[in-house]
């Protein structure tokens, strides 16, 4: 009988892969694992990729991922007398399975969840009971130590963490919710409420008194531009006058009959218009109507009316 | 196989001799061969199919390695658990793939143009979901329970309920992916800082009215700052404040802030329409001022230089005989006077020399036109 090598193949195939089930194992990218010999941990592994590994051995993978941890709303003391309510959230990773993997009873997140949340209170309790309550709410960014608490909680969790071999390292610290116990919240209602009444008051005094100080700017500026042009007009007249007086010079030659011309048109200009004269006989031409030629001399209006 | 075939063949053949020369027992054995020759027949074709099927199995096997990546996702192939390739290089893009069956490989689809959104979860009062949706809200109590009220502290110790809402990217797909066990859970988070950091620093006039902008601006800020310190493989695109309210408990005394602002506009608009005005009138008072004064001047200066203009123009003929021009000059003035007057009245001195005393009634009507003249008001006369 001849041998059919597609039969052997597919027998060769299946010893390879039940081999390979045998003796060869992954860990995913995500992942890290370490490996038991009979219960006993003997290899950690942190790369991903295919590992040999003997028949009797076993694999525990373990999620190698930052996890995301949030520690619970709790009371917290800060020096200057303030209850604060503080929540803080974590990422944290495995970093060392071998450590890891037989501290917290066969790998468990929740067992390791809860060894740190006992290190991030303390740390935190320790942390915030040193910053007094102005340190986590300033407008004074340089005053403002809400960063500088964060830094200081994650830096004692990681030297705990150092300190008492856990496999566990802490990325980042940081503080979720900050609150105030629920009484408290009713006084800051109060003051908040007072704080407005005050704004309210400032606010309307503020408004009055600038107006004022707009209307007394306005008036005085008003009665500035004013009397600036009266003087201007005061000037300006007096230059005319200075103008006049060159032209005055002129009339020196013969004041008699400046003068005369002087009362001419001044006569004329007074009697213009809308005029009612009443005169007597030794008026002007009129003495002619009464005396013979040549008899008198000048005449004199005796009076005259102007509506 | 084959052997077998001719196996049975031989058989068969030798049979057929046996049957042509002995008679005696044909039947049984023509019938045993009709039968193990259907068997075979049988077994060949089972066996055939079982070929078929191994050889449909190994296509489809490995036909099941193909996979689709749509135009919003990326794809990332880990073989033996290591992704093929690093960074950019490791992502598939949309189109179809291939790749080795499990256990060799295994194909991760990751969401990756999609925008992402996020919302922060410590800001706002206790509502349920079908509050929510009906847009209602239960009514405030006088204080705010720490288990379920949610709410920032300002920088001055004031409440404040503030929604916020990150529209992100996710710009590394590995790390956003198998960086952490819940990448959105971290995002969340990262926002729910970035609020409470930012509300630490903003007083509570500015974050809710006066710098509502630089509010928001500082929480995208910090959350982008966070993004990268903690690698999230993300990029912030936008941070919305959807709302941010004073406790409701106040929000009577914080309209009246604002009442008592828009009353102060009003005061100050009111002030500053006045001083417009008050000073654009005294402008305008100014201006003629100013303008009277030069025409004044102007008329000064040209009544004087057309005086003197006249003056000079009479002097050499003044000068020839001033009585002779001064009585001439008088008379014509006096003519054109009494020529131009409205009314003219001639009164003769008294017979006795005596002064006459002349009473005047003066009307104060209007100027008219030149209406019949003097025997309107006639001037009376009497005698004392």
């Amino acid at each position: 009988m001849k041998k059919n090598p597609l039969n052997m193949t597919i027998g060769a195939l299946l010893i390879v892969i039940f081999g390979l089930v045998m003796f060869l194992f992954q860990v995913r990218v995500s992942e890290v694992a370490v490996v038991t010999t009979f219960g006993r941990p003997t290899r950690p592994i942190t790369e991903p990729g295919l590992y040999f590994k003997w028949p009797v051995q076993r694999v525990h993978k373990i999620d190698n991922r930052i996890h995301n941890f949030e520690s619970k709303f709790e009371e917290i003391f800060t020096p200057d007398g303030f209850n604060l309510l503080v929540m803080v959230y974590a990422g944290w990773q495995v970093s060392d399975p071998a450590i890891f993997f037989p501290r917290f009873g066969g790998g468990s997140i929740n067992d390791a969840e809860k060894a740190l949340e006992s290190l991030i209170r303390s740390a935190k309790n320790e942390v915030m009971g040193k910053h007094p309550f102005s340190d986590f709410i300033s407008t004074d960014a340089t005053k403002l130590k809400f960063t500088v608490a964060e830094q200081e909680i994650l830096t004692k969790v990681q030297e705990q963490l150092a300190a008492n071999k856990y496999g566990i390292e802490v990325k980042f610290v940081g503080i979720k919710r900050l609150g105030l116990p629920e009484s408290v919240t009713q006084r800051v209602f109060e003051r908040m409420e007072s704080e407005r009444q005050v704004l309210v008051s400032r606010i309307e005094a503020e408004g009055s008194s600038l107006a004022e100080r707009i209307r007394a700017d306005a008036n005085r500026e008003a009665a500035k531009l004013i009397s600036d042009a009266e003087a201007q007009a005061i000037r300006i007249r007096g230059e005319g006058e200075a103008d006049a007086a060159k032209s005055f010079s002129v009339l020196n030659q013969d004041p008699a009959l400046a003068m005369f011309l002087q009362r001419l048109t001044g006569l004329e200009m007074f009697l213009r218009e809308r005029t009612t004269l009443i005169l007597d006989q030794n008026t002007g031409p009129l003495e002619l109507l009464s005396r013979p030629a040549g008899a008198a001399t000048s005449g004199r209006t005796s009076g005259a009316a102007t509506q | 196989m084959s052997n077998h075939d001719h196996h049975q063949h031989g058989t068969e053949s030798h049979a057929e001799r046996h049957a042509g020369v002995p008679e005696a027992k044909p039947v049984p054995l023509m019938s045993d061969d009709a039968g193990s020759r259907a068997l075979s027949d049988a077994l060949q074709s089972s066996f055939f199919i079982v070929k078929i099927l191994m050889v449909l199995l190994v296509i489809g096997f490995f036909l099941s390695g193909m996979f689709s990546v749509g135009p919003q996702e990326r794809a990332v192939i880990l073989r033996f658990g290591q992704p093929l390739g690093t960074g950019e290089a490791a992502l598939l893009g949309p189109g179809f793939h291939w790749a080795f069956p499990a256990p060799i490989d295994e194909k991760v689809i990751i969401p990756f143009s999609q925008v992402q959104v996020a919302s922060s979860t410590i800001g706002w009062y206790a509502t349920t979901p079908e509050q929510e949706a009906a847009r209602t809200e239960p009514p405030p109590r006088p204080t705010l329970n720490p288990a379920v009220d949610r709410y920032v502290l300002t920088a001055d110790a004031n409440i404040l309920h503030v929604r916020a809402t990150v529209r992100y990217r996710i710009t590394e797909p590995l790390q956003y992916i198998f960086g952490f066990t819940n990448t959105a859970a971290i995002v969340t988070n990262a926002l729910n800082n970035a609020v409470l950091f930012a509300a630490a620093q903003f007083s509570v006039d500015d974050a809710l009215t006066r710098n509502v902008t630089g509010f928001n601006e500082r929480i995208a800020g910090r959350l982008s700052q966070l993004a990268e310190q903690q690698k999230l493989g993300i990029a912030v695109e936008q941070v919305t404040l959807a709302s941010v309210i004073p406790p409701r408990q106040l929000s009577e005394r914080f309209r009246a802030v604002l009442d008592a602002s828009v009353r102060s506009g009003n005061v100050l608009n009111a002030a500053r329409s006045y001083a417009n005005e008050a000073v654009s009138r005294a402008q305008g008072e100014a201006a003629t001022l100013v303008a009277v004064a030069q025409s004044d001047r102007t008329r000064l200066v040209e009544a004087v230089q057309s005086e003197a203009e006249r003056f000079k123009k009479v002097l050499p003929e003044y000068k020839r005989n001033p009585e002779l021009f001064m009585s001439l000059r008088q008379g014509e003035a006096v003519q054109r006077v009494l020529t131009n007057a409205q009314e003219r009245m001639f009164l003769p001195t008294r017979a006795d020399g005596k002064t006459r005393s002349l009473r005047l009634d003066l009307g104060r009507e209007p100027a008219k036109p030149r209406t019949p003249p003097a025997s309107q008001q006639p001037p009376k006369e009497d005698q004392h």
